[in-house]
């Protein structure tokens, strides 16, 4: 057990175990993608290699790296409460989407707040929207106690097709080709903080919360609580914790993050809300969550290396013939075997 | 006007079904598949260059089976030998064969879209003279190719062979108690991979029904989240074969109302949603139903 | 074919567990037609020994022996198809299927295709059924079937599949008296038939019963190979331990006239299957007075327990704590206003293993001052805090940040008791405080309850052993079928009497 997973504030301890077993799954993914690229004629270390000086070297390169690792961050973050507390959530990839288009409306219609303010807007209308949608399937778990793992589930296709719906319709920006809506007000962009490269503020906020994650995690009560519930869900009733109130706090903060997430993606990035918003990052957040334990350094690192990933998979593709679709691969295999040994956290589970 | 919508449907409705099929087994067995999607893609790919390569659909269906039913068995072991998180790993693996089919896409059909083949040999239409010109039931019966045939006969198959045989027994029983399996000596993680195959095979089947049974073509986006509606169709159905099969019906015959509405002024993705809020819908009616029956179970 | 003189045994059998030695050269031998004790205290290796015998585990020296041979057994289903099973405390019965299926399971009478020929199955069943002289209903599903009937399903299930050693790990901590004494005799049935029975129980009374010969285990050594005639259970337990215990007795209280501490009026709950489980209790404890409850598995004492500390709601009635009506608080406030609780079941309700030694003590008091201030939690504070409680308790540890699983189940228990009675509860609801707790550890907690006694709190003791109700309890409350049939105090304590009230038999 590290450091992050016991209760109280303790000194935490390198553990070599730990750190082998959260490296396999890459050396697999590499292995793999190896095999891939050598089938069809490529030297993979060529490839690796131009990936890794795509992904890090230099301080423009890093900064995109950054800039794709903070949505991943942001969703990883809201889904590792969730897990805290023994809540499987896998609906923060739908929150992620509805925060976004909700940001970036928030972000063309109410043009005439100034500056700092109409950011504050926009975030808070994302981060509201996403808890409310996840409060629905709280009050069900925690009432009714259907499983969270299939309405969570659900509601993601309600949620990406309910904003697919409003982008073609009526948030639809006119005369526009594909699906988007209209810009976002400049004034309310989320700033850069290292021009020319891509990098907003978003990063920041992302950080920010990470570390608020970490202190809620060790040194809060509700924290305490949570952890306590996901371990024993049975114990933390016997002492006097009300699970339905636990429950629905839990996953009303992470459709908050989510919803903030998404919409903070919108006001750095996108600047507008198009369709295809999300290429599964709260997919990847979730699985991110898991590689990390729901660590905050866990999950900082997991974050970076799979914006590595993505940032440099799309820079390779302008350098050489292969197909960026590697990406996908790789990522799909480290998900894959990043969550060995969770089988655990499902037991006991029984869907419908 | 009907009848056109109603065979449309019965069409729609048979890789949902094959795949809701395949997941309630594997579920039975002890794992909720979410790479169904995965195995789909693979299914509709193999299924179409296999005909084109064989001119046969017979084999093309053949090789999509087993091409499904090795992705799930392969998939089955990451879960059940490697202990990995079945959800996250099913997400993980459609994200990785989507990437590997889609690679194979550009790199060696240079294509990004969608790949047409020479001489591929599409599945036979069974029109069934009689039958045909009856109102609705003809609609429904006649001009549904085999794998229509087999999926609507696999619903009662499957329902015998899991509560009469010894096949279906130990699978429930090494899904719903694994340690009292292997304490009378059977294998659960076998079983478990077993089944996880079996849904593969299925799901390769639901894919190639798309592929070479309806549209002729490929495209990484040819299941188009179906392998998710028959998830959702497998939840409305509550690992009962019957409900499973009526849920996938119904969400066929969604997916054929909304392309008929389509252009006609309603907007396809509120169909879309549709199934996914009816197991909402369903699963908090049992909700209530269930709370109602408990009875001061405890705040 | 000659018989073996030894049909399952050991054979300087060694097991370590990094620096513990759970087994130490065991040797023991049970002959065919022969019910074997195995009895030893908590950490003795009894069940280190059994999984060796199962082959769930090896030993690291020696061998078991089956029909004279040494032999290494691969796994449970390797031991099995030598004849060897068990039957273990936790049932391997799958909920959903019926009793039929769960016999059949894995050795299914099978027609063409594989379908499965239910009449020969149910032949099969009833056969074996008769020849235990017990008639089970077939059809039913496992989860709607009662304790006892499990057992034997688990029991038959063995002899289906040709067991003819049959190991049973504590069998009788479910069963109601006259239920063991069914179960002895199914058990002496089967010996005469030629089987070998391991009867491994801390039920030192039973074992003189039933069993032919007895092995004594302590510290993963036999220390003695006796026979029922020439023990008893004062020297056994005296084996066990290594030295002569000693358990508080309970002196004789009047029972104060001060207002009740505890007192439920007319509850009626339902069980989790909703099916009405107490049908109107009425029960009244004052302080410093213990109170102990009696019955069978299933009369409804796990319903009281859950009822009084707000794990359920009651469907009619009152309860009452300390004068005040708790009736619709949440457990959380019937703590506060001065409940404490033991339960049952330690692993999944009394701890959080997995979590720290000190969560675990300041655990439920984690939100009020000192251990949180300003919205954050203290740990220095709750480090020193849970520290001085766990010296209070002499729970032996060496770091409060370690996981409680690291503890022994004897500390395990006194964590639990430390983090409950730190709290100066008023009334403390204490179900089976020593299961599962070696001798030394159950008498330690003994004195602690009649300590919180003597100053004053109330105690409702719910024990499935018999013995300790009448050591610490004032009066016994038998539960039948859900109601109170009866009272036991003073002149009229016996196992026997309680028994009978227990089976029904009005006092």
């Amino acid at each position: 057990m590290t450091a992050a997973t016991t209760g109280v504030v303790r000194t935490s301890r390198l553990d070599w175990a730990a750190l082998a077993a959260a490296l396999a799954p890459f050396a697999v993914a590499l292995i793999v993608g190896a095999i891939l690229l050598a089938a069809t004629g490529r030297n993979p270390l060529a490839v690796y290699g131009l990936m890794l000086r795509e992904g890090f070297g230099g301080e423009s390169r890093v900064a995109a790296t950054l800039t794709a690792a903070t949505p991943i961050l942001f969703t990883a973050i809201a889904t590792a409460i969730s897990f805290r507390a023994g809540i499987f959530n896998v609906g923060v990839e739908g929150v992620f989407s509805l925060g976004g288009l909700a940001g970036a409306v928030a972000g063309f219609t109410l043009t005439a707040l100034p500056s700092p303010l109409l950011i504050v807007a926009e975030l808070a209308v994302g981060a509201l929207v996403g808890g409310l949608w996840l409060a629905a399937p709280a009050l069900l778990r925690a009432r009714l106690e259907v499983d969270e793992v299939v309405s969570t589930l659900m509601l993601n296709f309600v949620a990406v097709n309910l904003t697919l719906f409003l982008v073609n319709g009526p948030f639809l920006a006119p005369g526009s080709a594909n699906s988007a809506t209209p810009m976002i007000a400049a004034a309310g962009w989320l700033p850069r903080i290292a021009p020319p490269s891509t990098l907003s503020l978003g990063f920041i906020i992302a950080l920010a919360l990470l570390a608020l994650y970490a202190v809620w995690d060790r040194l809060t009560p509700l924290g305490f609580e949570a952890r306590l519930n996901g371990l024993n869900p049975r114990f933390s009733r016997a002492i006097g914790i009300d699970a339905p109130r636990l429950i629905l706090k839990v996953m009303i903060i992470s459709g908050a993050i989510g919803g903030l997430a998404g919409s903070a993606h919108a006001l750095g990035v996108t600047h507008r809300f198009v369709v295809g918003f999300s290429p599964g990052y709260g997919w990847t957040g979730l699985a991110v969550a898991l590689m990390g334990r729901n660590s905050a350094i866990g999950m900082l690192i997991g974050a970076i290396v799979f914006g590595a990933l993505a940032s440099a998979g799309t820079t390779v593709q302008l350098f050489s013939d292969i197909p960026l679709e590697i990406v996908d691969v790789l990522q799909g295999v480290v998900t894959i075997f990043a969550v060995v040994r969770f089988g655990r956290l499902l037991r006991g589970r029984s869907a419908a | 006007m009907i009848d056109n919508v109603l065979a449309a449907a019965a069409l729609l409705t048979t890789p949902i079904l094959l795949a809701a099929i395949g997941g309630l087994i594997n579920r039975l067995g002890g794992i909720v598949n979410l790479g169904l999607e995965a195995m789909m893609l693979t299914g509709a790919y193999v299924a179409l260059a296999a005909s084109s390569a064989t001119q046969s659909w017979p084999l093309a269906l053949a090789a999509a089976l087993v091409a499904g039913g090795v992705v799930g068995y392969v998939f089955s072991l990451a879960v059940t030998r490697l202990q990995a998180n079945e959800i996250v790993a099913g997400v993980g693996l459609n994200v990785a064969a989507a990437g590997l089919i889609g690679f194979v896409l550009k790199d060696y059909y240079h294509s990004s879209g969608t790949i047409r083949l020479p001489d591929v040999v599409m599945l036979p239409r069974i029109v069934i003279p009689g039958v045909a010109q009856i109102p609705i039931v003809g609609a429904i019966l006649s001009g549904k190719d085999p794998l229509t045939w087999l999926s609507w006969a696999l619903v009662p198959i499957t329902a015998f062979v899991l509560s009469r045989t010894r096949a279906g027994l130990r699978l429930r029983a090494a899904g719903a108690a694994p340690e009292a399996a292997r304490a009378l000596g059977l294998d659960p993680l076998a079983i478990r991979d077993a089944s996880t195959a079996v849904a593969g095979a299925l799901a390769g089947l639901a894919g190639a029904q798309l592929s070479i049974g309806v549209v002729g073509v490929f495209s990484v986006g040819i299941s188009g989240g179906r392998a998710f509606i028959a998830l959702a169709a497998f939840y409305f159905g509550r690992n009962r074969p019957g409900l499973t099969a009526a849920g996938a019906a119904l969400f066929g015959l969604f997916d054929a109302i909304q392309i008929y509405l389509q252009g006609r002024g309603v907007a396809p993705e509120l169909m879309q949603m549709l199934p996914y809020i009816v197991v909402l819908v369903v699963l908090t009616a049992i909700g209530l139903g269930e709370r109602r029956r408990r009875l001061w179970q405890g705040a | 074919m000659i018989k073996p003189a030894v049909r399952i045994g050991a054979r300087g059998v060694t097991r370590r567990f990094g620096g513990v030695i759970a087994n130490d050269a065991i040797d023991f031998a049970a002959a065919p037609g022969e019910i074997r004790g195995l009895v030893g205290g908590n950490g003795a290796g009894k069940t280190t020994l059994m999984r060796i015998l199962q082959g769930l585990e090896q030993p690291d020296e020696g061998a078991v022996i089956l029909n004279d041979e040494p032999v290494r057994l691969a796994d449970p289903a390797d031991a099995f198809a030598r004849g060897v099973g068990m039957v273990h405390q936790e049932f391997m019965l799958v909920e959903d299927l019926t009793l039929l299926e769960n016999l059949i399971l894995g050795r299914e009478p099978v027609g063409p295709g594989g379908v499965i020929d239910r009449e020969r199955a149910l032949a099969e069943a009833r056969r074996l059924a008769a020849s235990a002289g017990v008639d089970l209903d077939w059809r039913l599903r496992v989860s709607e079937a009662p304790v006892h009937v499990r057992q034997i399903l688990e029991i038959l299930r063995l002899l289906y599949r040709g067991a003819d050693v049959l190991i049973l790990d504590e069998p009788t901590a479910v069963l109601a008296p006259q239920q063991v004494r069914d179960l002895l005799n199914l058990l002496r049935r089967l010996r005469d038939e030629g089987r070998t029975i391991l009867f491994i129980s801390h039920k030192l009374d039973e074992v003189l019963t039933v069993c032919d010969a007895i092995t004594v285990l302590r510290a993963g050594k036999v220390v003695a190979s006796t026979i029922p005639a020439e023990a008893n259970i004062g020297r056994l337990a005296e084996l066990m331990v290594g030295e002569t215990i000693e358990f508080p007795r309970r002196l004789a209280q009047t029972r104060s006239s001060e207002k009740s501490a505890l007192s439920l009026r007319g509850v009626r709950a339902l069980d989790s299957r909703g099916v009405e489980r107490l049908t109107g209790i009425d029960l009244d404890i004052g302080p410093g007075e213990i109170v102990g409850l009696a019955g069978v598995s299933g009369s409804g004492q796990d319903e009281i327990v859950a009822v009084i500390t707000g794990l359920r709601r009651a469907i009619a009635g009152r309860v009452a704590i300390a004068g005040r009506d708790v009736t619709a608080l949440s457990v959380a406030a019937r703590r506060s206003a001065g409940l404490g609780y033991i339960s049952a079941d330690r692993a999944h309700e009394g701890l959080c293993l997995a979590e720290t030694i000190a969560a675990n003590v300041i655990a439920g008091r984690h939100r009020a001052k000192p251990f949180a201030r300003r919205g954050l939690l203290w740990p220095k504070t709750i480090r020193t805090h849970a520290n001085k409680a766990l010296a209070r308790f002499a729970v032996v540890y060496r770091d409060c940040q370690e996981a409680a699983r690291t503890l022994s189940g004897g500390n395990q228990q006194r964590v639990v008791i430390a983090r409950e009675l730190d709290r100066n509860p008023r009334v403390l609801v204490a179900a089976q405080p020593t299961r599962g707790v070696d001798i030394a550890g159950a008498a330690f907690i003994h004195r602690q309850i009649l300590a919180f006694a003597a100053a004053g709190g109330a105690v409702l003791l719910v024990s499935e052993e018999i013995e300790e109700l009448l050591t610490l309890a004032d009066r016994i409350l038998v539960l039948y079928r859900g109601a109170v049939i009866g009272e036991v105090a003073g002149a009229d304590r016996s196992v026997g009497r309680i028994g009978r009230m227990m089976l029904g038999e009005a006092a």
